[in-house]
């Protein structure tokens, strides 16, 4: 199955992409996706995740638009299609 | 901001300068004298919140009180619209002061030479009918949240990078605030950001528009909602907010929609 994730913020500019098509399986979660990415764009990595390994709770995900809790990806599957929207918070003024 | 007669009743050429917004439906003279009615905190006014104070005092807005630290720089003037060329090295307040003292003489404007921190947030939040948020810094823009949450007074968020914009507005005890967003400060953001007048300005006048709104009674704001541009392949979406039942701002307060 494919997804697709959008890239916004400081994430866009880290992975030099705005969106990307990624290859993925039904059993596998949300939270894996992020972890998948942090390792495919090292630079977005800090965007995504703490030192530790967490997902940061600031993180702004989004499901085909519905907004999904940091704390609820290791809950959330994906499926065929949809698209995954990463939003890192941003403070320009 | 509710109508008390005299102060904002509005006179001839009031009801002239404003006449082409005047016909704008669900606003009308009602609208307008909300608007004469209010005051408008507005921090930070750079590329943002400088647009958002330009648009509020072209609409009319009783008062604002213009919160920014500091002097004028060179590289402000490519974003910092309320700034002149010839007012390098002195405080931006006064030259926002002016500036928008020659666009619109009705306007009452409070300068403060200083950023919001917690110390000066709550005192200057008490006296604003609703929050203009537009700090490059999100302790900046926490320490308004969360007084702005506490004393209910409405605020709009209103933020950028690069070439997306992104604005929601806080109505403390019915909306999700800015920490059930923003639980914890991104360590990686900093305080200078890739910004085109055009972008920055783009948001500040979303923003005004939703304080007119929120002022005058008409339209619906951005409420648990979060509006996302991006000007790069021009797309605008809103994203739903959902309010963190443990947040430790607003967590504890609930109130009922009106
Ligand atoms: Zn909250």
């Amino acid at each position: 199955m494919k997804l697709r994730v959008k890239y916004s913020g400081q994430l866009r500019t880290a992975t030099r992409c705005g969106e990307e098509d990624v290859g993925w399986s039904p059993d596998r979660t949300l939270a894996e996706l992020i972890a998948h990415l942090a390792e495919r764009h090292a630079a977005g990595r800090p965007h995504l995740l703490s030192d530790s390994g967490a997902i940061r709770p600031s993180l702004l995900i989004a499901i085909n638009d519905a907004a999904v809790m940091a704390n609820e990806a290791n809950a959330t599957r994906l499926r065929d299609g949809d698209v995954v929207w990463l939003l890192p918070p941003i403070a320009g003024g | 901001m509710e109508d008390t007669g005299q102060r904002s009743e509005l006179d001839a050429a009031e009801r002239n300068r404003y006449e082409w917004q005047l016909w704008v439906p669900d606003f009308g003279e009602a609208g307008q004298r909300r608007l004469k009615e209010a005051t408008v905190l507005v921090s930070r006014i750079g590329g943002v919140g400088g647009t958002a104070a330009l648009q509020l005092a072209a609409a009319g807005i009783g008062k604002l009180i213009l919160a920014h630290g500091g002097e004028l720089r060179l590289n402000d003037l490519n974003r910092q619209l309320l700034m002149t060329t010839d007012w390098i090295g002195k405080p931006r307040v006064e030259s926002a002061r002016r500036r928008l003292r020659e666009l619109n003489p009705h306007v009452e404007i409070e300068t403060i030479e200083a950023n919001i921190d917690e110390g000066n947030a709550a005192d200057l939040i008490g006296r604003a009918d609703l929050v203009v948020s537009a700090a490059p810094l999100f302790a900046e823009r926490l320490a308004m949240n969360r007084a702005a949450v506490q004393l209910g007074k409405p605020l709009v968020d209103c933020a950028m990078y690069d070439l997306e914009g992104r604005l929601t507005t806080v109505l403390p005890g019915r909306t999700p605030c800015l920490a059930c967003l923003y639980p914890e400060p991104p360590p990686h953001w900093k305080r200078e950001f890739p910004v085109f007048s055009a972008v920055s300005s783009t948001v500040g006048s979303l923003a005004a528009m939703e304080a007119i709104k929120v002022l005058a009674g008409f339209g619906e704001p951005l409420a648990s909602r979060l509006l996302v541009f991006d000007l790069r392949n021009p797309c605008f979406e809103t994203l739903p907010l959902r309010r963190r039942p443990d947040c430790p701002v607003c967590g504890p307060i609930s109130r009922p929609a009106p």
